[in-house]
């Protein structure tokens, strides 16, 4: 590769949300070059998803959403006016480890759609987090979705459910969702609770925290309030879902208490947490640790994000969960970092800047480990105890198949998707590998820490043959 | 320190030690297989899958004869297999091509193939050159790339589902009473009059025979049982692609589709040392290879790729041996465990359990290598 | 099952197997289908099991259809354009 051609950054960036916005306004702020790479035609991350078109041409809509969409949309002005080069549509498929980076259109459907090269000093992923899969009998059905599912398409295309809508699962995205469904008039027919028997009382020793931003607090029992005053039929201890229906969802089958009863629906909401993406830190060989409280993997970073990959830190959600506003603070940290290790800023300097933020972060985050241990993921819905439900949708892995290879002597990984094909699909284990971890680790009765993860490798989104090989 | 006394303890759960365990489960012998902790290096978990003959055995007319021999056991071994286990291998046996671009290729895989002919004691070399248009016959759902200029084809050779292999036999080896033992790391072993007794961190296996068969560690373990074995690791790296309907009928070293309709892509040959990475221009040129040979592959997408380590002896041909100074021990390394699983785990095993040398074995002999650096 | 909240404004014509679609500027193709009712994109390449899309945000690859002749395309990742041909696609079946 001809690397005159390749063009340079000081500090690139994965990912527009919250983190890698303030991440490149900081760092432009004191002169760094920077190149700003995200998959979606606008910037915002999930949270903020076109967020400028929603108060462009749909302002009701946008003012409905509350204070912290105001803060967003001002944070993407901010951005755009900070002089980072930003690309749209673009997706990262290769990383190498001088950090040239390779990418190509996100979108494009035509196949022939050029790769880019570019090469970093630095790098940020602030690629943020996903919904952590639910997988339970027929989850494969079409219109059984992740709840985000449907604010996404809300936000980006004004979309809203028509039928009856059942909403299954745990954790306070699922209350704000369903909060925002009925407040547009979606018929919910049933609000399925699979929150851990005692979880609030669990959560009670960290409950003085999080009082000190008790805003959170009010406003999820708020939203539950809500739910129950619609009206809407609401079940907590349920140990069975099952998704039914021929070509697509038809009806939800609850089992709870040992009884069994059937609901008819048109779409399945599920939401079992949220946890990082770790496609990319995992495919640069950062290591990870086992975050226990919230059943995922994390990057191992230190106070300013830095990985233990030279050069490569992160920012925001695909590190510890913690949401748009800490998500935010860790980007501008992440850049005063960059900043200062590519020696335009003392470290006497860095530490002074990161001061207010280093405040913001102090106030916001005594309320995350409440959330996290009040929302902790139960086990019913880790590992699926209905042997036929697919680990594995991309390769129809069942869940059976696993635990049969495990039994036949095989503990990590990378050996079961040998075995299995459990991992090789298209999603290259995004939907599975944290259920896989879980799995193993339950039949040889050790933590997911001890399993680890699978080798995620290049590239890290599918491309064409012709792209790979730069022919028109 | 759990206790186990066998017959045969075989070191290594990759191809060539699960062949030879299962082969000797099923002569009746009672076997233990240890395999290691650590899958990141396995030979087996990251190869093309190939059953093949063709270009194999410059220089050593016995292993061509040794090879021949493999292949033609090979659909009764994969049979057998498949009803003991339920399992479909996928094993395709429809003659395998090598396919040259351009006329400087064409012309030096004329010169080989005539080599080899030549050298064949058996005169069944079985390898023939075809023309562009005759390959292009060959192949009537794909078309050719412009520089496409003819291919040698073998009709020896086939292609497998490597990871369906190795998984069958394993289950085959368990299901007959073998004792799989996976997460195992040999500390120690000792040489005893009668026995070997082989200490893992948590394990004491005690056997009258003992067989290395472990990759890239063989050296070190059959260093501790007085061989000398040298073997040096190779990177190959490999693409497959998205599955699409099934055009490309033949498999070849460098391009195969497989069962499913995936295509997998390969090869390098990187002397790298103990490096699995995968590199941007590597990848890139097998994609670009692989154009030029099918170029409606460039719409293909590829949805992963991977390295592995080959484990290769200097001359690239197997090793097998018996300690001299503790008779009882073997080491057994080679390239093409797939191809040679079949005579692997009858041959081989008849010389091990039953001390039945095959005719001309001693060119197997490690000995071959300081014969080739005295000169 | 989606359904607009508000009024579509500038539209453009898309071919969802072989029929007409009005679908607005700005839509995925798949929250475009959707929005016809459709969601079933494709059978899944190892049994044939219906798929449609799921997590909408590109990560798990479950709303692979096939425009303008290429297959295995993310619909939740491709905006909508004049005359797109979309199809669905089947399990690709090794003979």
């Amino acid at each position: 590769m001809n690397s005159i051609r390749v063009p340079k950054f000081d500090y690139i960036i994965i990912g527009a949300g919250p983190a890698g916005m303030a991440a490149a306004i900081t760092a432009r702020a004191h002169g760094l070059s920077v190149l700003v790479l995200d998959e979606q035609p606008s910037a915002g991350g999930q949270i903020f998803r076109n967020i400028e078109s929603l108060e462009a041409t749909r302002n009701s809509e946008f003012s409905k959403l509350g204070q912290e969409y105001e803060f967003g949309s001002s944070l993407v002005r901010r951005f755009k006016k900070c002089g980072a080069d930003y690309f749209t549509d673009r997706s990262v498929w290769q990383i190498d480890n001088n950090l040239q980076i390779h990418h190509v259109s996100a979108s494009a459907s035509k196949s022939n759609s050029v790769i880019s090269h570019c090469q970093a000093k630095r790098l940020l992923i602030a690629v943020g987090a996903m919904e952590r899969p639910m997988p339970l009998p027929g989850w494969t059905i079409p219109g059984v979705m992740p709840c985000t599912a449907v604010d996404v398409l809300y936000k980006s295309s004004g979309l809203i459910p028509d039928g009856e809508v059942v909403l299954a699962g745990s954790g306070p995205l699922l209350l704000l969702i369903g909060c925002r469904l009925l407040d547009v008039g979606v018929h919910v027919s049933a609000f399925l609770d699979t929150s851990m028997n005692g979880a609030l009382l669990k959560a009670l020793p960290l409950l003085p925290n999080a009082l000190r931003s008790h805003k959170y607090l009010t406003r999820g029992l708020s939203l539950l309030w809500k739910i129950r005053k619609a009206g809407i039929p609401f079940y907590s201890g349920i140990q069975n879902i099952e998704a039914l229906g021929s070509s697509k969802l038809e009806k939800v089958r609850i089992g709870k208490s040992g009884k069994f009863f059937d609901v008819t629906a048109d779409l399945l909401l599920l939401h079992n947490g949220v946890v990082p993406n770790v496609q990319i830190t995992r495919n640069l060989g950062c290591e990870h640790r086992w975050y226990d409280v919230q059943r995922y993997w994390e990057p191992i970073v230190d106070d300013w994000g830095n990985t233990s990959v030279d050069h490569v830190s992160i920012a925001g959600d695909c590190g510890r969960v913690a949401g748009a506003a800490i998500s935010e603070v860790s980007g501008h940290l992440a850049a005063l970092e960059t900043v200062y290790q590519l020696g335009v800023i003392s470290k006497v300097e860095r530490d002074n800047l990161s001061q207010p933020h280093r405040i913001e972060l102090a106030r916001q985050k005594h309320v995350r480990p409440f959330l996290d241990k009040l929302f902790q993921p139960s086990k019913t819905w880790l590992v699926p105890e209905n042997d036929k439900t697919l680990a594995c949708r991309c390769e129809e892995v069942k869940v059976s198949e696993i635990r049969e290879t495990v039994r036949m002597g095989i503990k990590d990984p990378d050996s079961l998707k040998s075995m299995t094909r459990c991992g090789m699909g298209y999603c290259q284990a995004r939907m599975c590998g944290l259920t896989v971890s879980e799995i193993i680790a339950e039949e040889k009765k050790v933590s997911p820490e001890e399993i680890g993860y699978f080798r995620v490798r290049s590239p890290i989104r599918p491309i064409t043959l012709g792209q790979l090989a730069e022919i028109d | 320190m759990i206790k186990e006394n066998a017959e045969v303890v075989v070191v290594g759960g990759g191809v060539i030690g699960v062949s030879l365990a299962y082969g000797m489960v099923k002569k009746g012998a009672k076997v233990i297989l240890i395999d290691k902790v650590d899958n990141r290096l396995t030979a087996s978990r990251g190869n093309f899958g190939l059953v093949w003959f063709q270009g194999k055995g410059k220089g050593m007319p016995r292993y061509v004869e040794w090879c021949i021999e493999a292949i033609e056991r090979w659909p009764e071994f994969a049979e057998n297999l498949e009803t003991e286990t339920g399992f479909d291998l996928n094993y395709e046996k429809t003659g395998g091509l090598e396919i040259c671009l351009g006329e400087e290729e064409h012309q030096e895989r004329v010169n080989f193939i005539e080599e080899m002919s030549h050298a064949s004691r058996s005169g069944r070399y079985d390898c023939e050159m075809i023309s562009r248009k005759e390959l292009q016959g060959m192949l009537p759902k794909i078309k050719l790339g412009k520089e496409v200029s003819g291919a040698s084809f073998c009709s020896h050779d086939g292609c497998v589902n490597p990871l369906i292999l190795l998984k069958a036999m394993n289950i085959s080896f368990q299901q007959k009473g073998g004792g799989y033992r996976p997460e195992q790391s040999v500390q120690k072993i000792e040489c005893n009059s009668n026995d070997f007794k082989i200490e893992t961190g948590t394990h004491s296996f005690k056997a009258e025979k003992l067989v290395i068969a472990c990759g890239l560690m063989t050296p070190k373990l059959a260093g501790m049982v007085g061989m000398k074995v040298p073997v040096i690791p190779e990177r190959g790296q490999i693409l497959v692609t998205e599955r699409t309907s099934r055009v490309f009928n033949y498999p070849t070293a460098g391009i195969r589709q497989n069962y499913d309709g995936s295509f997998m892509l390969g090869s390098s040959h990187e002397a790298v040392g103990y490096n699995i990475e995968t590199s941007y221009e590597v990848l890139q040129n097998i994609a670009k290879r692989a154009i030029r040979i099918l170029p409606s592959l460039k719409n293909l997408q590829l949805i992963r790729s991977w390295a592995a380590l080959r484990v290769l002896t200097p001359d690239q041909k197997p090793v097998y041996l018996e300690s001299d100074q503790y008779p009882g021990a073997h080491a057994i390394t080679s390239h093409s465990g797939v191809s040679l699983a079949s005579i692997h785990s009858s041959i081989l095993v008849e010389w091990i359990l039953e001390e039945r040398i095959p005719p001309g074995f001693t060119a197997f002999h490690p000995k071959r290598f300081n014969v080739q650096e005295a000169i | 099952m989606f359904k607009k909240q508000y009024e579509s404004h500038e539209t453009v014509s898309i071919i969802f197997e072989g029929k007409n679609l009005d679908v607005e500027i700005g839509q995925t193709v798949a929250s475009a289908l959707l929005v016809g009712g459709n969601m079933v994109f494709r059978s899944s390449v190892v049994s044939g099991q219906p798929r449609g899309p799921y997590c909408m945000m590109g990560v798990c690859f479950e709303c692979l259809i096939e425009i303008d002749g290429i297959p295995n395309q993310r619909a939740c990742m491709i905006p909508v354009r004049e005359a797109m041909k979309i199809k669905r696609q089947q399990k690709t079946k090794s003979e």
